[in-house]
């Protein structure tokens, strides 16, 4: 487990950004994972100091970009998720592996629905229940980043599972 | 007494001992403030299409980073192609070059004799257009549209509106450029309409995208004459699409007796996600002049062209 510092985190980032910039095609499209999400939420949780709610909106904005979805759709999402990462992120430290799961699992399909509420207002149609298999793929994403970069969960509570 | 426990916990849930900046939610608020004043100024002022475009040209060099494996793979699995396919491939392209070699002298006489004919008329002689042959680098990352990118931008005085076609047909319009690629709206997407016309009779009417791999033709009477397998085309009433170039087969009509209109759903013909190769169309600028003091009442316009265009018919018929 190596303390993460500021080089670490934005060399995530910027892999996550490569991944999601990837020309994804044919069913890859369906299941692709919102790389920059499940990072943003990981270091959010792992490291407050180093990225917080201001980190959420550039990702945000920079996901908007390679998109070419509409300015600030993915910024609000991703700054509201992010908020409400932040406002149980202390408590984290109690939770199992399992617990801490969940609660990404649920972060990331608020950050969906979210988008989803802003596209249907921006006069889109409303997606096929495919639209949130990139949840299910996120948090198997998410399961990397933990073997990588470390767990959330304090060893000790780990242990006495 | 549960008020005092309560009070006695607070200074526990924020402590002061870290510096961290203004608190989470003031950030909330203003982030999400920030981006919903952006999103407003993208969707209703085109004040950002610039920044965006910046933006974008300043994330080419990552997008060529990421594009490098799937070209290596493509570029590696060419190198390997087998030496059979290559010649049976190079036999078949020879023979449809001679093909079209023996059309193409054709082409020119009736092209000829077209411009000849028009001139007696006294009809604009319709500009050929320009092309400009590009790569679909992908498909677009977000799921809620139709659209390609194309490897050919602003660099390569690619503008917005330009039409796009490919081989068998129209596959859509630009509609966002960047220094180095544009995006490419299919007709399928809902925010696209094509001016069209039936082959078999001629027929005007507008086609809308419907999102999925369909366009429907609203507005038209239970009694039009379209018939299943109709070929669609363009019909060049709009200045951007040339006339002529293929746009979709009717495969569906449902005729609700209690509607007024008849709901014709059709298929478009291009076949983008077959191949990577398609022609961006130079917009047709001769007739921009012409179109713009005609703008207010287009639909008086267009009768009143059209009933121009008949007389200039039936002049000369009449003449001899």
């Amino acid at each position: 487990m190596q303390t993460p510092n500021l080089l670490l985190v934005y060399t995530t980032f910027f892999v996550a950004l490569l991944c999601q910039l990837f020309p994804w095609t044919g069913q890859g499209v369906i299941f692709r994972p919102d790389f920059m999400l499940v990072v943003l939420l990981y270091w959010l949780l792992r490291a407050p100091h180093l990225c917080h709610i201001g980190t959420a909106w550039v990702v945000g904005i920079l996901v908007d970009l390679a998109t070419g979805s509409l300015l600030g759709q993915h910024a609000l999402a991703f700054t509201l998720t992010a908020y409400i990462a932040l406002s149980f992120q202390r408590r984290l430290v109690l939770f199992t592996v399992i617990q801490i799961t969940f609660y990404v699992l649920s972060l990331l399909f608020f950050a969906r629905l979210v988008i989803l509420i802003l596209k249907l207002f921006a006069g889109n149609d409303a997606p096929s229940w495919h639209y949130f298999w990139p949840v299910i793929t996120g948090i198997l994403l998410w399961q990397v980043l933990r073997i990588a970069f470390g767990s959330l969960a304090r060893p000790k509570s780990s242990r006495s599972e | 007494m549960l008020k005092g426990v309560h009070q006695k916990l607070e200074p526990q849930q924020t402590p002061a001992f870290f510096v961290r900046g203004a608190s989470p939610f003031s950030r909330m608020v203003f982030f999400c403030a920030l981006s919903i004043v952006i999103m407003a100024a993208d969707s209703q002022l085109n004040y950002l299409s610039q920044i965006r475009q910046t933006l974008y040209g300043a994330l080419h060099p990552i997008e060529r980073i990421a594009n490098i494996p799937s070209e290596l793979f493509r570029d590696t699995s060419k190198y390997f192609s087998v030496h059979n396919e290559l010649v049976q491939e190079n036999y078949m392209l020879k023979q449809q070059a001679f093909e079209q070699k023996v059309k193409l002298q054709r082409l020119n006489t009736l092209q000829a004799e077209n411009e000849h004919l028009r001139s007696l008329l006294g009809g604009d002689i319709p500009i050929h257009p320009f092309a400009i042959l590009g790569d679909i680098s992908h498909t677009g990352r977000d799921p809620f549209r139709n659209v390609v990118i194309v490897n050919r931008g602003s660099q390569h005085n690619i503008q917005a509106g330009q039409a796009v076609v490919d081989s068998k047909g129209v596959i859509g319009q630009v509609t966002r450029v960047y220094p180095f690629s544009c995006e490419v709206t299919l007709i399928t997407d809902k925010n696209l309409s094509i001016p069209i016309q039936v082959e078999r009779n001629q027929l005007r009417a507008i086609a809308f995208g419907q999102g999925g791999n369909t366009l429907d033709i609203p507005y038209l009477p239970t009694n039009v004459d379209i018939k299943i397998g109709d070929k669609l085309v363009t019909s060049g009433i709009d200045g951007i699409y040339p006339a002529g170039l293929a746009v979709a087969t009717v495969t569906k009509i449902e005729q609700d007796p209690e509607s007024q209109f008849a709901k014709i759903i059709s298929t478009p013909i291009a076949q983008v996600s077959h191949h990577l190769q398609l022609l961006i169309l130079e917009l047709p600028e001769s007739k921009e002049p012409e179109a713009k003091p005609l703008e207010p009442d287009s639909e008086e316009v267009l009768e009143k062209n059209e009933n121009k265009k008949d007389k200039k018919r039936t002049k000369p018929r009449a003449n001899p």
